[in-house]
C-alpha cells in the first residue's frame, strides 16, 4: 500500500514538472520525423530491390542449357531490405547489398571458367559533401535522447528530497527503505514511460497506417521485442541516476556526475573503444589478399599442366580439364569467403570490446531484431552459402537424371543437353530466422540485464546506508 | 569592486566539485582521442606515400605519351585530427589526363582496406570539444543567477552600490576564466601528443590557435545562453531542466534531424539529363571533326588498314548518371609492322590535331557539367549547412573546418591545383611537341623520358585564405554572443530580486 502511494506521489510530481513537457515534445518531434522519413525511403528502397531481383531471377530461367546453367552460376543475389529499417539503421548503407556469382574470369576456345560467389563491399559514395549526421532511428532515440531523459527524471531522487529534507520525513513512517526505492523506481519508471509510448504508438501509427510500408506478424513481434528491450535500457539508466542520487548529498553534483557518465559511456565509448579495438586483428590488406590468391590459383592451374602433359587420351583430357574448371572455381570461392570473413571478425571483435557502452549494447540488439546491420549482412551470406550449395547439388543431380549425359561437368560437351525447366532451377530467397536472431542477441541481453540488477543492487545498497 | 567580484566568483567556481569533474574529463576525452587520431592520421600518410611510390612506378612504366598513367594524389591533413571534415570522405587520388578534366567527382580513394570498418563513425577533438565545451558551458551558468536568488544572497550583493551589468560582467568573466582552464590544458596535452609524432608548421599553429579562438566563443555562446536561462526562471531546479533540454535539442537532436527532414529537392534525374545531353552534343561535334579530318586525310572508318596498323582504340563518351565526360585516343602497340611505316606520319599528323581538340572539348563539357554538378550537390550541401548553423554547433563546425582546410573550399583547393597540373602536362606535351611525335603513339624508337615532366606539388591554402573563409562563421558566433549578452542584461535589469 506504502509502495503504491510513493509511486503514486512521485508519479504526479513529475507530470506536473517541466522535465515531463520537454520530454514528450522532444520524443514526439523524434519519433514521428523518424515515421516520416521511413516512408519517404523505404518504397524507393523496396522497388530496387524488387526491380533488381526481378531481373536476376529472369535472367536465370531463362537459361535452359545445362552447361549455361552450370557455368554463369545463379547470377547476382540481393539482400532484402528490412522494413523494420527505422528502428536501426545499422549502417546499412554502408554495407554491401548483394553478392555477386561471377564468371568471366578466363576462357578459352574449349572451356570457359565456372562460376564462384564473391562478396563485393559498398563502394563508398565519394561524391557525398553533405554535413555528417547520424540517422535519427529508434536506436539513436532509444540509445541517446531516451537515456538522457532517464537521467534527468532520476538524478534528484534522492538527493533532491534530501536538499528539502522531505526524505526525513518519509522515512519517519514505519515504511521500509527499499519500499521507497523501489516506489521512487517505479514512479521514475511509468512518467518517462507515458512521452515514450505515447512518442512509439504515434511512429507505428503513422507507419502502419500508410500502405507504403507492409509489416507482417513477425514484425510486430519483432516491434514487441524491440519495445522490451528499450524498457530494459531504460531501467538500466533510471538504476544509475537512482545510485548516484543516493550516494551524493546534492543534487547538482549528482547531475554533473550523471552527464559526464552519460557523455563518456554514451557518446564517446564506442566510436573510440572501436577505432582503437579495430586495429588489434586487421584482416590482410586487399593487395595482399589478392597476391595470396594469385599465387594459389596459379599452383591449381600449373599443377592442371602437368598433369595434362603426362596424358594423350583425348577423353582423359577432358576429365582432367573439368577437373581443373571445377577446382579452380571452388577454390577461388573458398579464398574469397574465408577472406570475407577475415574482414568481418575485425569488426566484430572491434564491436564486442564497445560492449562496455550500453548504447552499443542496445544498438547491436535493436540491430539484430530490426534485420538491418551487420548481424543481419551476416545472416544474409549465410543464406547465399545454403543456396550456393543448393543450387550446385541441383547441377549435379539435373546431370546424373541424365542417361545419355558422359557426366564430365565442367565442359560444354561432357554434360547433359536436355533442356532444363525454368521451374526445375532454385530461386534464392532471403530469408530471416528469428531463432537465429535470439542466439546473435543472447549475450548482449544477458548483459544488459546483468548491468540492470547490478546497478539496482547498488541503487538499493547506497539508499539503505544512506544518512538522511 | 568589480575586482572583489570577479575573485569571488572565481574562487567559487575553482573549489566545486563540478570544475574538477569537468577538467578531469576533458582532459581524458581528448587525449584518448588525440591518441587514436594519431594513429588513424599515420596510417593514412603510410597509404598515402605508399601509393605515391606506386603511382611514380606506374608513369616510369608508360612507354608512350598517349598511355602515360599520371596519377596524383591527396595527401592526408594533419589537421584533420582537429576536424576531419572532408578529408577522410572524398576521393585522395585521381588521374592527369589531357582527355579528362580532373574533380573531386571523379576521384578514387586508396587505402580503406576493410570496408567494413567505416562501420564506426571517427571522433574528432572538435567534436570532443563540441559536446564537452557546451555542455561545461551550461553546468556552469544555470545557476550562477538563478541561484544566488534562490539562496537570497543575490539581494544582498545587490545592496551594495554594484551594477547590476557590472554584476553579470563580473560572473561572465570569472566563469570564462574557470572554463579556460579545461580547454587550454586538453589542448596542450594534444598539442604535446601532435608535435611529438607530427611535424608542424608555424602555419598549422596558426591555424590552430583560429580552432582555439573559435573554441572559445562556442564555449562562451553556451555560457551565455546557460546565463539566459538562469537569468530568466526563478529557481535553480527549472534552469537546470531547461539548460539540460536546451542541449541536448542544440547538440544531439537538431543537426540530425534537420538532415534528416531535408529533403533532396528538384528532380535531379531531370537535371542530369539535360546536362548529359549537353555534353552529348560537344561530343557529337568532336566526333564530327575527327571525321572530317579522316576522311580529308582518306582513312576514315575504324576497321580501316590504318587503324590495324596503328593499334587503334578511341573512346568519347559522357557516363549518364556521373556525367564524367572521357576521351581516349591512344594506340596499344610495341612497335610498327615494316609495311605499316608509311602511315607514321599520317599517323602523327591525326594526333596532332586530335590531341588539342579532344583538350579543348573536355574543358567545354567540364564547365556543363559543372554548372550541373554545382546545382544539384553543392547548392543543396550548402543549404543543409546553412540550414544546420541554425545550432551553434553547426557554426562552429564550419567555423573550424575552414581553420583546418577541411572544408569543401579546401579540398577544391586540391582539386583545382590538379586541374592546373593538368594544364601544365598539357603546355609540357606542347612544348616537347609530344602529340606530333612517334613517342605519342608507339615506343619502339625509345621510351618517353619523363624526368622533365614539372612533378605535382600542393600547398595548402596560406592561413589568410583560411582566416579569410573562417571570418564569417566567427563572426557570427561573436555577434550571437553580443546579443544574448545584451539579452541577458535587458532582462537582468528589469527583473525583481
Amino acid at each position: 500500500m506504502a509502495l503504491l502511494n510513493i509511486t503514486w506521489r512521485e508519479l504526479y510530481d513529475n507530470l506536473n514538472s517541466l522535465r515531463f513537457a520537454l520530454a514528450t515534445v522532444l520524443l514526439l518531434a523524434l519519433m514521428l520525423t523518424n515515421a516520416v522519413v521511413h516512408l519517404r525511403e523505404h518504397p524507393v528502397r523496396m522497388q530496387k530491390y524488387r526491380d533488381a531481383a526481378t531481373q536476376s531471377v529472369n535472367t536465370l530461367t531463362s537459361r535452359t542449357d545445362l552447361y549455361d546453367l552450370a557455368q554463369k552460376g545463379p547470377g547476382r543475389l540481393y539482400k532484402k531490405p528490412s522494413p523494420l529499417r527505422f528502428c536501426a539503421d545499422g549502417g546499412d548503407s554502408l554495407l554491401p547489398t548483394l553478392t555477386d556469382a561471377a564468371s568471366y574470369f578466363w576462357s578459352t576456345n574449349t572451356s570457359k571458367s565456372f562460376w564462384r560467389m564473391t562478396y563485393p563491399s559498398a563502394t563508398p559514395n565519394l561524391k557525398n559533401i553533405d554535413p555528417d549526421a547520424t540517422q535519427i532511428d529508434w536506436a539513436f532515440v532509444i540509445g541517446y535522447v531516451l537515456s538522457l531523459i532517464a537521467l534527468l527524471f532520476t538524478f534528484d531522487a534522492v538527493s533532491g528530497e534530501r536538499e528539502q529534507g522531505t526524505l526525513r520525513l518519509m522515512l519517519a513512517n514505519p515504511i521500509p527503505r527499499h519500499t521507497v526505492l523501489i516506489g521512487k523506481f517505479l514512479g521514475a519508471f511509468i512518467s518517462v514511460n507515458i512521452p515514450f509510448v505515447i512518442a512509439v504508438l504515434m511512429n507505428l501509427l503513422v507507419i502502419s497506417t500508410s500502405n507504403a510500408v507492409h509489416l507482417g506478424v513477425d514484425e510486430w513481434g519483432r516491434l514487441g521485442i524491440i519495445v522490451g528491450i528499450a524498457l530494459l535500457y531504460l531501467c538500466l539508466f533510471l538504476a544509475l541516476g537512482l545510485l548516484v542520487s543516493a550516494c551524493v548529498k546534492q543534487s547538482a553534483v549528482s547531475l554533473v556526475i550523471l552527464l559526464l557518465i552519460w557523455v563518456s559511456f554514451v557518446i564517446f565509448m564506442p566510436n573510440t573503444l572501436a577505432s582503437i579495438a579495430s586495429r588489434f586483428s586487421p584482416a590482410r590488406s586487399y593487395d595482399a589478399f589478392q597476391e595470396d590468391r594469385r599465387q594459389k590459383r596459379r599452383a591449381v592451374l600449373e599443377a592442371y599442366y602437368t598433369q595434362r602433359e603426362k596424358t594423350e587420351d583425348p577423353s582423359k583430357r577432358m576429365l582432367i580439364q573439368s577437373e581443373y574448371v571445377t577446382e579452380d572455381a571452388m577454390q577461388d570461392g573458398r579464398l574469397r569467403q574465408a577472406y570475407l570473413s577475415e574482414r568481418i571478425a575485425q569488426v566484430s571483435q572491434a564491436q564486442t570490446i564497445t560492449r562496455i557502452s550500453p548504447v552499443a549494447i542496445i544498438q547491436h540488439l535493436l540491430e539484430v531484431f530490426a534485420g538491418t546491420g551487420l548481424e543481419r549482412h551476416l545472416q544474409f551470406v549465410d543464406n547465399v552459402q545454403l543456396y550456393d550449395r543448393e543450387y550446385r547439388e541441383f547441377i549435379a543431380d539435373t546431370e546424373r537424371a541424365d542417361p545419355e549425359s558422359p557426366h564430365i561437368i565442367g565442359i560444354r560437351d561432357g554434360m547433359s543437353k536436355k533442356k532444363v525447366s525454368p521451374e526445375a532451377i532454385p530461386i534464392f530467397e532471403d530469408t530471416l530466422s528469428l531463432s537465429k536472431d535470439f542466439n546473435a542477441a543472447a549475450m548482449d541481453m544477458l548483459l544488459l540485464t546483468l548491468f540492470v540488477v547490478v546497478l539496482l543492487a547498488g541503487a538499493y545498497l547506497a539508499f539503505v546506508r544512506v544518512e538522511v | 569592486m568589480l575586482k572583489t567580484l570577479i575573485r569571488r566568483e572565481l574562487l567559487d567556481n575553482l573549489m566545486t566539485f563540478r570544475f574538477a569533474a569537468v577538467l578531469l574529463i576533458t582532459l581524458l576525452l581528448v587525449v584518448a582521442n588525440t591518441v587514436v587520431l594519431i594513429q588513424d592520421y599515420e596510417q593514412r600518410l603510410e597509404s598515402y606515400n605508399d601509393s605515391v611510390k606506386r603511382h611514380q612506378q606506374d608513369l616510369d612504366n608508360s612507354k608512350t605519351y598517349s598511355t602515360a598513367y599520371l596519377f596524383i594524389d591527396r595527401s592526408p591533413n594533419p589537421l584533420s585530427i582537429f576536424n576531419v571534415g572532408l578529408d577522410k570522405r572524398l576521393g585522395n587520388y585521381i588521374g592527369i589526363y589531357h582527355g579528362f578534366m580532373p574533380t573531386l567527382w571523379d576521384a578514387r580513394m586508396h587505402g580503406t582496406d576493410n570496408p567494413f570498418i567505416a562501420f564506426f563513425s571517427s571522433i574528432d577533438i572538435v567534436f570532443v570539444f563540441e559536446v564537452i565545451l557546451s555542455l561545461m558551458g551550461l553546468i556552469f551558468a544555470y545557476d550562477a543567477i538563478a541561484g544566488e536568488r534562490e539562496r537570497g544572497t543575490l539581494r544582498l550583493v545587490l545592496a551594495q552600490p554594484i551594477g547590476r551589468g557590472q554584476i553579470l560582467l563580473a560572473k561572465y568573466i570569472s566563469a570564462m576564466a574557470c572554463l579556460l582552464v579545461p580547454l587550454i590544458l586538453s589542448l596542450l596535452f594534444a598539442l604535446l601528443l601532435l608535435t611529438r609524432s607530427i611535424p608542424l608548421s608555424t602555419a598549422d599553429f596558426l591555424r590552430i590557435a583560429g580552432i582555439v579562438l573559435t573554441s572559445f566563443a562556442y564555449l562562451s555562446l553556451f555560457y551565455l545562453i546557460g546565463l539566459l536561462i538562469s537569468v530568466a526562471t526563478r529557481r535553480t531546479g527549472t534552469a537546470l531542466m531547461l539548460a539540460m533540454f536546451v542541449w541536448g535539442f542544440l547538440i544531439l537532436v537538431y543537426p540530425n534531424l534537420i538532415r534528416a527532414t531535408v529533403n533532396p529537392g528538384g528532380d535531379i534525374q531531370a537535371r542530369v539529363k539535360i546536362a548529359h545531353n549537353q555534353i552529348q552534343q560537344i561530343l557529337d561535334e568532336y566526333e564530327r571533326e575527327r571525321q572530317k579530318f579522316l576522311e580529308n586525310e582518306g582513312i576514315a572508318g575504324e576497321t580501316s588498314e590504318f587503324s590495324e596498323a596503328l593499334g587503334f582504340y578511341h573512346q568519347a563518351d559522357v557516363n549518364p548518371v556521373t556525367l564524367t565526360t572521357y576521351i581516349e585516343s591512344i594506340s596499344v602497340l610495341s612497335e610498327i609492322r615494316p609495311d605499316f611505316e608509311k602511315y607514321v606520319p599520317v599517323a602523327k599528323r591525326y594526333y596532332n590535331f586530335i590531341g588539342p581538340l579532344t583538350t579543348r572539348t573536355v574543358e567545354k563539357a567540364w564547365r556543363i557539367r559543372k554548372q550541373a554538378l554545382d546545382e544539384i550537390y553543392v547548392k543543396q550541401a550548402a543549404t543543409d549547412r546553412i540550414l544546420l548553423k541554425l545550432s551553434p554547433v553547426g557554426i562552429y563546425d564550419a567555423a573550424t573546418q575552414a581553420w583546418a582546410g577541411t572544408d569543401l573550399s579546401g579540398l577544391r583547393d586540391f582539386f583545382s591545383a590538379a586541374q592546373r597540373y593538368r594544364k601544365v602536362k598539357i603546355d609540357y606535351f606542347y612544348a616537347k611537341n609530344a602529340f606530333a611525335s612517334r613517342e605519342w603513339f608507339v615506343a619502339d624508337k625509345g621510351a618517353v623520358d619523363w624526368s622533365t615532366l614539372p612533378t605535382f606539388t600542393f600547398q595548402r591554402s596560406d592561413v589568410g585564405t583560411n582566416a579569410n573563409r573562417a571570418l564569417p562563421d566567427m563572426f557570427l558566433l561573436l555577434i550571437c554572443n553580443l546579443v544574448l549578452f545584451m539579452v541577458i542584461i535587458l532582462i537582468f535589469i528589469k527583473s525583481e530580486v
